[in-house]
């Protein structure tokens, strides 16, 4: 009896493992992906890194098109040796064109269905063609880690502000708020920049912001911004970094609806093209730094409103703040919402040096 | 009143914490959150907490009606309908019970067919779980309970896995609070109550507590942390999505785990739905428990023979649902009846235990 069940379980056991296997040596890990839109088709890139026995990392890239994102992965499975998996996908780049013409709702839709797809990914758009940005050759580790290892740390310790696809659809789903993309532009064969920022409207990009603006978006957008400023100041030229910023949204009157936002920036002085810096300057270098916040900022605000996008979030503030909010009548007011903006800026340090 | 169970089977009073609370905690954390979204927008962890404090009313019904007649619910029925009619109203539970089974184990095994294994058999999977649950309840109701505090215990390490949610976490999402109406809050609160099943098999299992009275506390913390373990869920999973995004994720609690990062693990999920394993496996168990302690109660069936029978039931059962919206159904259907089991027989077999106590008493 016992040797019976014994057995039974034996099989049990066998027979539930049989499911499909998925051995790392064996399948190609896809780890980044481009998408354009080339002769009213969407052409799709996947890149997959090779390890080399010499530890050195090879960019093989496939490209097939087609109408769905999901299509391309299927057609690109015939060129490939081992099958294709999604599931260490590291970055996706939006084509130019397709960004600005086609829209990427139904490339996005894909990877929120799929569940091997994490919510870390970053997504970017591309300046030109992104399968041209896929194809270069950047660092020693592969080109997908590169790109996401460059998004990455320019989001936490630089002006880009934070977005991934879970940030992405977050906004794209939240009412009174449109997402945003970090720009990235090729320089060479072996050079890459982050360019400036992309703003959506369903799916499209209405509105690109250069990056010398990038850090004064973010001031706006993410709660502890670190970032760099450059400032000039009697001739002198500084740089200024910024530690810590703090954001504080204030619903001040709603007919007509105005909010205030009050900024505070710690920030360390890291460069000064003069002699010396007495703290008379540093008073007027964070003056000077407050007046070109709340210009920049409010150029910002006013350049969202006429493009209708609303990546700061007002409406989603303003609706937390009313009760039975009306959206309908919120796409008529935002054009004419105000928005004040208020600075506060110190500089805590100057280095090691006076 | 006969002695039901003999002394040597009984649990101590504090195990019924873990009983109720994993009974609880199940399948359904995994996706309610849309549900009652829909209804009561990002208020509705107003209905969480509402329906949790309802629960320990019911609670505090069920140990009137087991205290006054010292058994289970089938003495109780008993009690108040006559012998006959009394274990003629019992036999619904054994089908609720296999209900409740194949709910569980189905909308597990939809879990990993999506997220894990398209390919997946449901038959060789339920076969493997149903040797194992019959393994368990072999072992008699101490070890199903033993069972019950691993399921609390070992998988608890999961919960701190949703901090990663916290930097995402958008409390602007919550407010204004109450922006929608008492009615809309009240329908979320039913419908929240569907997730909340599972603490009716307190009067089932209530002859096999020692000291009974002592076990009262531990069912009311059960439940409390339970409310407490689904509210903080809601109050994280509402200010990590926006309204919209929410809608269209079937298995949220799943679907946050997509942001957790891990230098030694690219998919936390496949993790955590392993996991869940554990989770489930009590609930399944004391399902096939209950509906095989009911067929023993009411005819002559061995508890042993009783569990092979169920189990068969549920394997052949299970087969039945393939597709999603089959199993939607399903889901549908156990709520609302143990929602009418639980807020509308209870509460009658409440008042009808206390008028025939006194009736009698004269």
């Amino acid at each position: 009896m016992i040797k019976n069940v014994f057995v039974i379980l034996m099989v049990f056991t066998v027979l539930i493992g049989c499911v499909q296997k998925e051995i790392l040596d064996d399948v190609n890990l896809e780890s980044g992906s481009a998408y354009d839109y080339v002769g009213g088709k969407i052409k799709g890139t996947a890149l997959v890194p090779i390890y080399l026995p010499n530890k050195e990392v090879q960019n093989k890239t496939f490209s097939a098109s087609s109408n769905l994102s999901r299509d391309f992965l299927r057609d690109v499975q015939r060129q490939s040796s081992d099958p294709l998996v999604t599931g260490s996908l590291k970055v996706v780049l939006f084509g130019e064109s397709l960004a600005k013409e086609n829209g990427i709702l139904d490339l996005i839709d894909s990877f929120q269905r799929d569940p091997s797809i994490g919510a870390g990914l970053y997504l970017a758009t591309a300046k030109g063609e992104a399968k041209d940005i896929l194809e270069g050759q950047y660092g020693k580790r592969g080109n997908a880690i590169y790109l996401s290892n460059l998004i990455r740390h320019n989001m936490k310790n630089k002006d880009i502000p934070k977005t991934n696809l879970h940030r992405f659809l977050f906004d794209f789903n939240q009412l009174g708020k449109t997402p945003y993309l970090p720009e990235l532009r090729k320089i060479s064969k072996d050079q890459i920049e982050i360019s400036g920022i992309s703003f959506f409207r369903y799916g499209h990009v209405v509105d690109t912001i250069p990056a010398s603006k990038m850090f004064y978006f973010k001031l706006l957008v993410d709660k502890y911004s670190r970032g760099t400023l450059k400032v000039t100041h009697k001739k002198e030229r500084a740089a200024i970094e910024s530690i810590r910023s703090k954001y504080k949204m204030q619903l001040s009157t709603k007919k007509p609806f105005t909010v205030n936002v009050k900024l505070k920036v710690n920030a360390i002085l890291n460069e000064y093209s003069g002699k010396r810096v007495t703290p008379k300057d540093i008073k007027e270098i964070e003056k000077i730094l407050q007046k070109n916040i709340e210009k920049e900022c409010t150029l910002l605000t006013n350049r969202f409103q006429k493009k209708n996008i609303d990546p700061v979030g007002y409406g989603h503030f303003v609706k937390s703040k009313t009760r039975k909010f009306n959206f309908e009548k919120w796409k008529t007011d935002y054009p004419h919402l105000k928005v004040n903006i208020k600075a506060n800026v110190m500089i805590t340090e100057s280095g090691v040096i006076e | 009143m006969e002695q039901l169970v003999p002394e040597k089977a009984k649990i101590s009073p504090f195990l019924v914490f873990f009983l109720v609370h994993t009974m609880q905690f199940g399948i359904g954390v995994l996706g309610y959150q849309r549900i009652i979204a829909m209804t009561a927008g990002y208020d509705a962890w107003i209905s969480v907490i509402l329906a949790g404090l309802s629960i320990h009313i019911i609670v505090w019904m069920m140990y009137k009606i087991l205290e006054t007649t010292e058994g289970d619910i089938i003495t109780a029925q008993s009690f108040v309908f006559g012998n006959k009619i009394g274990k003629l109203l019992s036999v619904p539970f054994v089908i609720y019970f296999l209900l409740i089974a194949d709910t569980i184990l189905r909308t597990y095994i939809e879990v990993i067919q999506v997220w894990m294994f398209q390919d997946m058999s449901t038959f060789w999977y339920s076969l493997a779980f149903c040797v194992l649950a019959i393994y368990i309840i072999f072992g008699g109701f101490r070890t199903v309970t033993g069972v019950a505090f691993f399921g609390v215990v070992l998988p608890a390490y999961l919960l701190f896995s949703f901090f990663f949610t916290i930097p995402y976490a958008d409390i602007k999402n919550l407010q204004p609070i109450f922006d929608h109406s008492i009615k809309d809050l009240v329908m979320a609160s039913y419908q929240m109550s569907l997730t909340y099943l599972g603490y009716e098999i307190l009067l089932f299992f209530y002859p096999y507590i020692k000291d009974p009275q002592k076990s009262k506390k531990w069912a009311h913390l059960g439940v409390l942390f339970t409310t407490f373990l689904y509210t903080s869920l809601t109050l994280l999973t509402f200010a990590y999505f926006s309204e919209g995004q929410l809608q269209k994720s079937i298995w949220a609690t799943l679907t946050m785990w997509k942001i957790v990062e891990m230098p030694f693990v690219e998919r936390f999920e496949y993790i955590g739905i392993a996991n869940w394993n554990i989770v489930i496996l009590p609930n399944f168990c004391i399902a096939l428990w209950c509906a095989s302690r009911i067929l023993k109660r009411v005819t002559k069936i061995k508890q042993k023979h009783g569990v092979i029978l169920t189990s068969l039931i549920v394997l052949i059962t299970i087969n039945l649902f393939k597709s999603r919206v089959q199993i939607n159904t399903l889901i549908d259907y156990t709520g609302k009846i143990a929602f009418y089991i639980n807020y509308g027989y209870i509460p009658l077999l409440f008042f009808l235990v206390l008028i025939v106590k006194k009736v009698k008493k004269k």
